[in-house]
């Protein structure tokens, strides 16, 4: 693989991380990781329908009329994310129902769209298959992250193995419970962003209201 | 600290240290030194975080975490242990104020962030609520910081109302207010940084607190929980009612100014 193809491949991972860069997939990023388990089917579920979904569109660029490319990427995305959930659901199905909504949702999910509007309409099929895996695993490692955190903090587990004795069966870990609630994975991401962004300043945007010097025109 | 809000500064600091020490000292008598241990522990962490924080933004940020650390070791449940407070004192301090630059321009109050923090991680009972006396202590130290103009009356009054009106219509909602309540309306809602600030606003984010607090009681919550929560909640909308404020008296200028 040369060196620029590879890039396509390991730029999404943490320099342009759609999850910590861009800000795109929050929903889910925070609805399925209280546990590592479902968020690695849904990081499986969304890498496979990113990736075939950006070989798809770029096979299929140069005969989209523009009015109505989105209609066309958006069937080819939800057709995609049917055969995800219909094959979770005939051999995982306990893992469909804890993941509900979420894996039907990858369709409306904007790293999915983003990466076909952004780059698979303009570059050949191998860069874009590349691109959509880069940033489906990138996507990937801030789910585990945030999972493994969530978990092991909130239930003291692992992919649901024990690893912390939990105080209420003898054991000495008080599960933090606020771990399994919705705001503490916009905390970790939070945090998660602001680490990143301290070791790569590049990715710091514009201060959107600067404070102002203050001079003599303030009030006292 | 030439570049401090305005909205916050060393002095609002000082004055709330000394509101909050009156019923401090009422929960340290009745509690006996438990709760002296926690305030040590509280105190040093509040010590050390801004340390920390000064250290990262190259810049002091003020005593400001020894007023949340007190209020946070009023109003903590006593059957926390100690590790659990300092937890979730660790994390009002950080996520609920440090991390957007120190006190002031945060949107929050640090210590309802992180009574929230305790009572979402850790369930327990309330406890022995605070007696009459932390009642009457909390009175004292609320109208000191009225007289300071810090806790702004429109708050409490706007607060009263939504109460009283809500009783009103459904008699036999909570009555008499506990320590915990004043405590929190002192404390907690009644914030500056986290009230809104224009006077109108001043009244709605009152009566939404007060509202929040009634229906919060009725459905179940503990007093403590029902405060913290309705703190929060009034707070994260206090910039709305501020800016709802702002839009209607531009547009009350501008008619104004056509007709006039």
């Amino acid at each position: 693989m040369s060196k620029r193809a590879l890039h396509h491949l390991t730029a999404p991972l943490i320099d342009g991380n759609p999850i910590t860069l861009q800000i795109l997939g929050i929903c889910s990023a925070l609805a399925v990781t209280t546990s590592m388990a479902t968020a690695l089917t849904m990081s499986l579920a969304l890498t496979v329908v990113l990736t075939t979904a950006s070989a798809l569109i770029s096979l299929v660029r140069h005969h989209l009329p523009n009015a109505i490319r989105l209609v066309v990427q958006i069937t080819i995305i939800a057709s995609l994310v049917i055969v995800a959930d219909q094959i979770l659901r005939a051999y995982a199905f306990e893992m469909s129902q804890r993941l509900s909504v979420f894996v039907g949702l990858i369709v409306t999910n904007c790293i999915v769209l983003g990466r076909a509007e952004t780059f698979a309409m303009r570059n050949p099929v191998w860069p874009s298959v590349l691109d959509g895996l880069g940033n489906g695993l990138g996507y990937s490692l801030v789910l585990m992250l945030v999972a493994a955190i969530r978990e092991g903090l909130g239930a003291g587990a692992l992919f649901g193995v024990q690893l912390l004795p939990l105080a209420s069966s003898g054991g000495w870990f008080q599960p933090l419970g606020f771990m399994l609630l919705a705001p503490s994975a916009f905390f970790i991401i939070g945090l998660l962003i602001w680490a990143i962004r301290t070791r790569r300043p590049e990715q710091v945007e514009p201060d959107e209201f600067p404070l102002r010097e203050r001079s003599g025109g303030d009030r006292p | 600290m030439s570049d401090a809000p305005r909205l916050w500064s060393g002095s609002e600091a000082l004055v709330t240290l000394v509101a909050v020490s009156a019923p401090l000292v009422a929960t340290i008598l009745q509690q006996g030194p438990a709760r002296l241990v926690f305030l040590a522990l509280g105190l040093g962490l509040a010590t050390f975080w801004h340390l920390v924080f000064a250290r990262i933004r190259r810049r002091w940020t003020g005593w400001d975490g020894l007023v949340t650390a007190a209020i946070f070791a009023v109003l903590v449940p006593e059957a926390l242990p100690l590790w659990q407070q300092g937890l979730a004192l660790s994390f009002g301090l950080v996520m609920g104020d440090l991390v957007f630059g120190g006190r002031g321009r945060g949107f929050l109050s640090p210590a309802a962030v992180a009574l929230a923090f305790a009572l979402f991680s850790f369930p327990v009972s309330a406890g022995a609520a605070p007696g009459p006396a932390s009642a009457i202590a909390a009175l004292a130290g609320g109208a000191a910081l009225l007289l300071a103009r810090v806790l702004s009356w429109r708050v409490v009054a706007g607060f009263a109302l939504a109460m009283a009106a809500l009783q009103l219509l459904q008699p036999g909602w909570p009555a008499l207010p506990g320590a915990t309540l004043i405590l929190g309306l002192v404390f907690l809602i009644g914030d500056p940084v986290a009230a809104a600030c224009t006077n109108a606003g001043r009244w709605v984010y009152g009566a939404l607190a007060g509202a929040l607090v009634a229906l919060l009681e009725t459905a179940g919550g503990g007093a403590l929980s029902s405060v913290v929560f309705a703190a929060l909640l009034a707070g994260i909308f206090a910039s709305l009612i501020d800016q709802g404020v702002i839009w209607d008296n531009v547009r009350r200028r501008a008619r104004r100014q056509r007709h006039g």
